[in-house]
């Protein structure tokens, strides 16, 4: 079943989210709206994403719980970022991050692999790149991923930050479907 | 213009229970008159981020004033965070950009923009509903009081001139005393010194 912005936000506030920060997405846009009505949650924009870590750092350092939510494409421009306050301050940070172009790449049969970046995949007209380099990047960086496509998979996102806790890094969360509106 | 050490030093003398974040070139300048646990190096970090970070602070903790001693070369990175900022109503941020045109750590090269660019004037644009703008020591330390205490978010604009100082690294054998821990114990310790409770597992 698919998974609504209203059931998402109520996971991440069991979890103890106090603040959302990101840049939203077609994906992601159903939880943004959800935060913005809720009354013990913030949602705090950010004009790019690379923004979001730092912010995030910051929330954490002060005592908060940050969620950054943005898309795959705001992942491959935060690299510096994200290395240099999640990663390296040891942030026990839950990222959502929504992954544009899956759909697409599935579609023609390729698979976010390291060794399927040749340059004939990264020029196809056909593909949206940024989904070819999401996954491979995530492993280089050896950041814990986990998909939740369905609301079956939402416990899923808990567990994702639990580990982020116990380890003291960042985790990532790949959202595939477009939330539904509450 | 103003020296680094005329913008530290008065600040020093008048900082009280502010969180103060440095980065880059001002960071051993602070980092030798200031022993605070409320200090915050934001070196070996992010390039650009500290006004990120030092935002994020500020929105977490709105009964303390955070102050986020920038540079300009810094400030230039990420320009939107003043919009950022700004629109996050984040009233207890204090954001000096101290502007020496240079990339002062990697050598000091010219930054884009050096002597045209009005961190003031961007800041008013971006919604900061104070600024502030000084060439001088004197108006700088004399309003220094009002800059901590008033409803920002403000932005001071500090013309300095080029200093000297070099490369930033981490260790046990750094001359100033925020430096000689790693960027996580930074971050424990700033959480301790917030009486933040330790990340509990679940």
């Amino acid at each position: 079943m698919q998974i609504d912005g209203g059931h998402l936000l109520d996971v991440l506030i069991e979890g103890g989210m106090t603040h959302l920060i990101g840049l939203p997405d077609t994906i992601s846009s159903a939880l943004v709206d959800a935060v913005e009505c809720h009354e013990d949650v913030r949602y705090v924009p950010v004009t790019r994403e690379g923004e979001a870590f730092a912010v995030a750092a910051g929330l954490w350092v002060g005592g908060a719980e940050p969620v950054v939510v943005i898309q795959n494409t705001g992942l491959l421009e935060s690299g510096d970022s994200l290395r240099g306050t999640a990663v390296r301050m040891g942030v026990p940070l839950l990222c959502l991050i929504t992954y544009r172009g899956y759909g697409t790449m599935a579609a023609v049969g390729l698979e976010p692999r390291s060794d399927a970046l040749e340059r004939s995949a990264l020029v196809r007209p056909d593909v949206d790149t940024t989904a070819l380099l999401t996954e491979p990047t995530l492993r280089s960086w050896e950041i814990p991923t986990a998909f939740v496509d369905s609301r079956e998979d939402l416990p899923t996102v808990i567990k994702m930050w639990e580990r982020a806790r116990l380890d003291s890094r960042p985790v990532v969360v790949l959202l595939r479907q477009r939330l539904l509106p509450c | 213009m103003l020296t680094t050490a005329q913008v530290v030093e008065p600040l020093h003398r008048v900082r009280s229970d502010e969180i103060v974040i440095t980065t880059m070139s001002v960071v051993r300048p602070w980092g030798r008159i200031s022993s605070s646990r409320l200090d915050f190096a934001s070196a070996d970090s992010a390039m650009g981020h500290a006004a990120d970070f030092a935002l994020g602070i500020a929105l977490a903790r709105p009964e303390r004033t955070v102050v986020c001693l920038n540079g300009d070369g810094s400030m230039l990175m990420t320009l939107g965070t003043l919009v950022t900022a700004a629109s996050a109503g984040a009233t207890n941020l204090v954001l000096f950009v101290i502007d020496n045109g240079t990339y002062e750590i990697t050598g000091s090269q010219v930054v884009p923009g050096k002597g045209v660019v009005d961190y003031a004037g961007m800041a008013r644009a971006a919604g900061f509903p104070r600024t502030f703008t000084f060439d001088d020591a004197a108006p700088y330390e004399a309003a220094l009081a009002d800059i901590l205490e008033g409803r920002g978010p403000t932005l001071v604009w500090l013309r300095v001139l080029p200093g000297d100082e070099g490369p930033i690294s981490r260790g046990a054998d750094q001359e100033v005393q925020y430096l000689r821990v790693s960027l996580d114990q930074s971050a424990i310790d700033l959480r301790e010194a917030l009486d933040v409770p330790a990340t509990e597992p679940g």
